[in-house]
């Protein structure tokens, strides 16, 4: 206990020394400043600091104003704290490369809700880290939320790997080169998942993730 | 291939971790020479058919069980036949994936990109043109995980990737997103 207490500056002080020397030269010092007092606050609740350090860096360098960057970097926070939330809601709490996924995925127009269903899904974090950013790519592209989380939640059930989520945006954007709606390219994609689900995992992978729900026995 | 030892920071810079302008001054030369040897390298993708897999991973197999007795060299024969008829697959995920990025600009007179990748550095990643025709490229090796960025024509003009999902930066731009 004491030596958790004793400990805790020195992480403290590690946290701001680390975004003060990512930031030096980077950035004005006023917004060096909002990053570390948004940066201590977030990572004593468990929230990734890098994405604020990086829309800093990225507002500099694209020579954004002071007062427009300080207001992205507010809006990234929040973002997190809406992940965070969201995740903690579908089971999941305190891993930091799930919420900055969230957060992306927020960004790209998806709602706290939409990362509760995933979470709810009952993959592994590091599948829904994965699911969450695939989402949020999909959402990019022009998905509606409904059919994007659809299609992200039948292939995480489906039992696939992971990284077979990451081949999702280029089939979605494959069928819309063919001139289907972003809508129905994720439709047909999802049904084909949701059938996979059914089937079970695929023969050899049976390190994919498990469906969260068991089928229901038939009724006498 | 050189069997020369790079500095730490150079490998850094390898890794994208760094750009060259985070170098040390008397690294630079060093970094400079690195990513020359690694822009010459060929990162064309070539895909490799399944029956590969099944092949490698059956000699793999076979080389192991060499050195044992008559016993285990009827094992690896049964192993090495359930290896046959299992459906094949690589063992693990890369943590890195070469990237080819392209941008048609035909009036530009210099391109480069900037992301998360390279701390939107908009010096660090030069396009290269190719040919008459204007279209710009670059390749790069990107750790897994999900990157933004834009290029930057002519040093001011950030753009994003026509060919990519984009999501709003924030600053009333957008930034061109990439999951791998």
């Amino acid at each position: 206990m004491i030596l958790t207490i004793l400990t805790m500056p020195l992480t403290l002080l590690s946290l701001q020394q680390g975004i003060a020397q990512r930031l030096a030269g980077r950035v004005s010092p006023d917004v060096a400043a909002l990053v570390e007092q948004l940066g201590t606050e977030g990572s004593a609740r468990g929230l990734p600091v890098e994405p604020l350090i990086q829309k800093a860096i990225e507002g500099s360098a694209k020579r954004i104003p002071d007062d427009r960057v300080a207001t992205a970097i507010r809006l990234v926070a929040t973002q997190l704290d809406t992940a965070a939330t969201a995740l903690r809601e579908g089971g999941l709490d305190s891993d930091t490369l799930a919420i900055a996924a969230g957060a992306f995925a927020i960004t790209a127009g998806l709602s706290g809700n939409d990362i509760t269903a995933l979470a709810r899904v009952g993959a592994t974090p590091q599948a829904l880290t994965v699911g969450l950013r695939v989402a949020g790519t999909l959402a990019a592209l022009g998905v509606p939320q409904a059919d994007n989380i659809a299609l992200v939640s039948a292939t995480l059930r489906s039992g696939k790997p992971a990284a077979d989520l990451l081949v999702l945006p280029a089939q979605v954007q494959s069928e819309m080169a063919n001139g289907k709606t972003p809508a129905a390219a994720a439709a047909g994609l999802s049904r084909a998942a949701a059938a996979q689900a059914r089937r079970g995992p695929p023969p050899g992978r049976g390190h994919g993730n498990p469906p969260p729900h068991p089928p229901t026995p038939p009724h006498p | 291939m050189s069997d020369r030892e790079f500095h730490p920071l150079v490998k850094q810079l390898l890794d994208g971790d760094l750009t060259i302008a985070d170098l040390p001054a008397e690294l630079r030369a060093e970094g400079e020479e690195a990513l020359s040897l690694l822009a010459a390298v060929d990162r064309t993708p070539v895909s490799v058919p399944a029956v590969t897999w099944r092949v490698m991973a059956a000699l793999a197999s076979r080389r192991r069980r060499m050195r044992t007795g008559l016993l285990t060299a009827a094992l690896a024969i049964a192993a090495a036949l359930a290896i046959w008829l299992l459906p094949a697959r690589p063992v693990a995920a890369p943590s890195v994936v070469t990237v080819r990025f392209v941008l048609v600009a035909p009036d530009a007179h210099e391109v480069s990109l900037a992301g998360t990748f390279n701390q939107w550095d908009a010096h660090a990643t030069q396009l290269v043109r190719t040919g008459t025709t204007g279209v710009w490229t670059a390749t790069l090796t990107l750790p897994v995980g999900q990157h933004q960025y834009a290029f930057v024509v002519d040093g001011q003009r950030w753009v994003s990737d026509p060919g990519a999902p984009a999501v709003d930066d924030g600053f009333g731009r957008r930034n061109s997103v990439l999951t791998l």
